[in-house]
């Protein structure tokens, strides 16, 4: 039998929609909808729970004993801003929503608003002319920092824009690379986990499973905002295993020593054994590196305790759920311009595809 | 503004035209005004030369200067796993670079993101700026292809993206100065021939982020003009930047008071915004404008020349902002200068000035 993998170009078209998706923390609507959307056909049934999560089922297997549940999840939000004030010169200030690093903000356009209604701004601070050579070699302090929606009052900036308005990166989508064999866009982080997550169900869809197995997919609000709705959401389904589909930031640049590099885009997804919010299951672990030698898809360990995502959440619900974490390497996450590989995106739908046809029983 | 000036304004800026590889743009230069301009040149050092004459003879010659170039980057290393080192050209920000969008012109164009550093790598010194050779730019190319593709010298770019905010409000990059020129080449294409008040040269000059004594002097040494407006891009008033050294956008031109300039000239062009209602303000600038002026001013025999600035945010950045309220006020500058009989009759016609 030969291992599925997604077809490419499908894969990418569904990364780009999902890239582009306006969803700041918070403000997650159009991001659900456009999933529900493509899912609607591909599950058993769907709900929009509410606190904003999208939760699908799969059932598979006709068994109504020993049914298993696994929870498969990725977040639908994204690192944003948030307006905190309307200066006179109409100009604003605004703050952070999620760990965005001051020195990736400056410079980007963004897009505000809410679900309805949005401009386009610009991120800066006074000109590089009016900077002392101290301040060029420094990060512009943030009371410094504003947003230019274009307009020069604060009534006109009024009549567009309000407090409490969110933004995120207003940023291109493209393959770069040697046979565009990498990818750079804003929200990969994770929409990359959701994207993986409906192509697998497009594939469950085509190929049911006939193991018993209650697949429940959860696309989740404010990870990174305290790895909230996943939280909710766990506590919902009571799961009996969870796979979190993320990505995790890397180091791997020139010259940086191979220590420190976390893992290396290219060379497949990212399987943790710890993380700063979980001790991952080492018998799952196990199970997810056996199937990938088997299947010969491409897969990696972290090689670096750093990050956290949904599993830090999942693992300690109701009596404790078993979790995998498994992640595309990605540089630069939490920025307009996170990269990682097309490969390590395909071949993560593939693993998950693979472990979820070997359950039965007690495995993992 | 009208449609046709934004894609002008679009298109220029969009070229690339890191300060030292402004010939490269000839092509798209002759292509966009050919059919405007009676001749267009392009000198030793990378200057083009557009020239309007006004069909008649003995008529004096109006320089309009605006430079062409542009801040931008250059490879100066190949480094494995398919990054490239580089420096900046010009004054780059360094507050803009991490994860930014550029263009490596090489044999081939590549795309590449300037690299950030990984939360677990910035160690304690979060306040610290990494300087632009800290940095590295992803192309995801193999080292032994980049050698061929984008060798140690090889120009770079920020990548062209343009927005339209509210109010009409541009943001992209390098309106400094390329917006100015093609507000300019707008003013000067439109203007009939027969209002011009003499021949007109527009230069779109070389090297003026990287040397202000560059390519601005050998560009007017040739046109030899009678008098001389240059257009630069001026900082706009944002918080922490003092009131004297900024200009309001949406306030119209600023017209420059300056010891490196021509005082009568510069009253005159004053005259000139009030009679025809062009919004203006007038900043002072001592000793320095900060732009071609002063070198200008002393081309051969001395050319009386006007500063002019076009009010922008977040000058050296890839979204600088400009109004169009502002390019409305300079395109109608342009073309008052241009057709004004009292500037061709006080200032026309005076090259010889030697005592007999």
């Amino acid at each position: 039998m030969t291992v599925w993998k997604p077809e490419r170009e499908a894969a990418i078209d569904l990364l780009r929609d999902l890239s582009l998706s306006f969803g700041p923390t918070g403000c997650e609507g159009e991001v659900a909808r456009k999933i529900m959307e493509r899912i609607q056909p591909l599950c058993d049934s769907l709900c929009y729970d509410r606190m904003g999560n999208v939760l699908a089922l799969c059932r598979f297997g006709e068994g109504e004993n020993d049914r298993r549940k696994v929870m498969i999840s990725a977040h639908m939000d994204e690192v944003g801003i948030m307006i905190t004030e309307i200066c006179d010169d109409g100009l604003c200030r605004f703050d952070t929503v999620g760990g965005i690093h001051r020195s990736v903000l400056e410079g980007r356009t963004v897009t505000v608003g809410d679900e309805i209604h949005r401009l386009q701004g610009v991120i800066a601070s006074k000109a590089i002319h009016h900077k002392t050579k101290k301040e060029r070699n420094q990060l512009t302090p943030w009371d410094q920092l504003y947003l230019d929606i274009g307009v020069s009052n604060r009534e006109e900036a009024e009549t567009l824009v309000s407090v409490g308005d969110l933004g995120t990166f207003d940023s291109d989508f493209y393959l770069f690379g040697k046979d565009d064999s990498m990818v750079k866009g804003k929200a990969l982080d994770d929409r990359m986990g959701c994207a993986a997550m409906i192509l697998v169900m497009a594939e469950l869809r085509k190929h049911p499973l006939s193991k018993n197995l209650d697949l429940y997919f959860c696309f989740t609000v404010r990870e990174e905002l305290g790895l909230s709705g996943a939280k909710v959401a766990a506590a919902k389904i009571r799961p009996d295993l969870a796979i979190v589909l993320e990505t995790t930031a890397v180091g791997d640049l020139a010259e940086v020593t191979p220590g420190k590099q976390v893992a290396n885009v290219g060379q497949g997804g990212v399987l943790s054994v710890m993380d700063r919010s979980t001790v991952y299951d080492q018998a799952f672990l196990h199970f997810a590196l056996q199937t990938a030698k088997e299947d010969g898809i491409p897969c990696q360990l972290k090689r670096y305790v750093s990050g956290g995502n949904d599993a830090g959440s999942i693992h300690k619900t109701g009596e404790g759920v078993r979790c995998l974490a498994l992640s595309a390497p990605t540089r630069y996450l939490h920025s307009p311009s996170c990269v990682t590989s097309v490969e390590d995106y395909l071949s993560i739908a593939a693993l998950v595809r693979a472990m979820l046809s070997r359950m039965s029983g007690d495995t993992p | 503004m009208n449609e046709e000036l934004k894609r002008d304004i679009f298109e220029l800026s969009g070229i690339m035209s890191v300060s030292g590889f402004e010939s490269l743009a000839t092509e798209k230069i002759r292509e966009r005004y050919q059919t405007y301009f009676d001749e267009i040149q392009v000198d030793a050092v990378g200057n083009h030369l557009l020239r309007r004459s006004c069909g008649r003879t003995d008529a004096p010659s109006i320089l309009v200067d605006a430079h062409f170039d542009e801040i931008g980057m250059m490879v100066t290393k190949i480094c494995e796993g398919g990054f490239l080192r580089f420096t900046s050209v010009g004054g780059l920000s360094q507050s803009v670079l991490q994860g930014a969008d550029v263009v490596i012109y090489g044999t081939r164009t590549l795309r590449g993101i300037i690299t950030s550093t990984p939360p677990h790598l910035r160690g304690d010194s979060e306040d610290i700026l990494p300087e632009a050779e800290e940095l590295l730019i992803d192309v995801g190319y193999p080292e032994e292809e980049l050698e061929k593709i984008a060798p140690v010298g090889t120009p770079i770019g920020f990548a062209p993206r343009y927005r339209e905010l509210a109010g009409g409000a541009l943001a992209g990059k390098s309106f400094d100065n390329k917006a100015c020129g093609a507000i300019a080449a707008y003013a000067i294409a439109h203007t009939p021939r027969e209002n011009l008040a003499g021949d007109v040269t527009l230069l779109l000059s070389a090297f003026e982020e990287t040397s202000r004594i560059g390519g601005v002097a050998p560009g007017a040494f040739s046109a030899n003009p009678d008098y001389a407006m240059v257009i630069d891009v001026n900082l706009a008033r944002v918080p922490h930047t003092p009131k004297s050294e900024t200009v309001p956008l949406r306030g119209g031109v600023s017209l420059a008071w300056s010891a490196a300039t021509h005082r009568e000239l510069t009253a005159m062009t004053k005259a000139l915004c009030q009679e025809k209602e062009i919004p203006h303000v007038m900043v002072a600038a001592p000793s320095s404008t900060g732009t071609n002026s002063p070198t200008l001013n002393l081309v051969g025999s001395g050319i009386p020349v006007v500063d002019v600035g076009l009010p922008l945010r977040n000058m050296h950045t890839y979204y600088e902002v400009i109004a169009p309220e502002d390019a409305d006020a300079l395109c109608r500058l342009v073309q008052a200068f241009i057709e004004s009989p009292a500037l061709a009759e006080r200032f026309g016609g005076r090259k010889e000035e030697l005592p007999t």
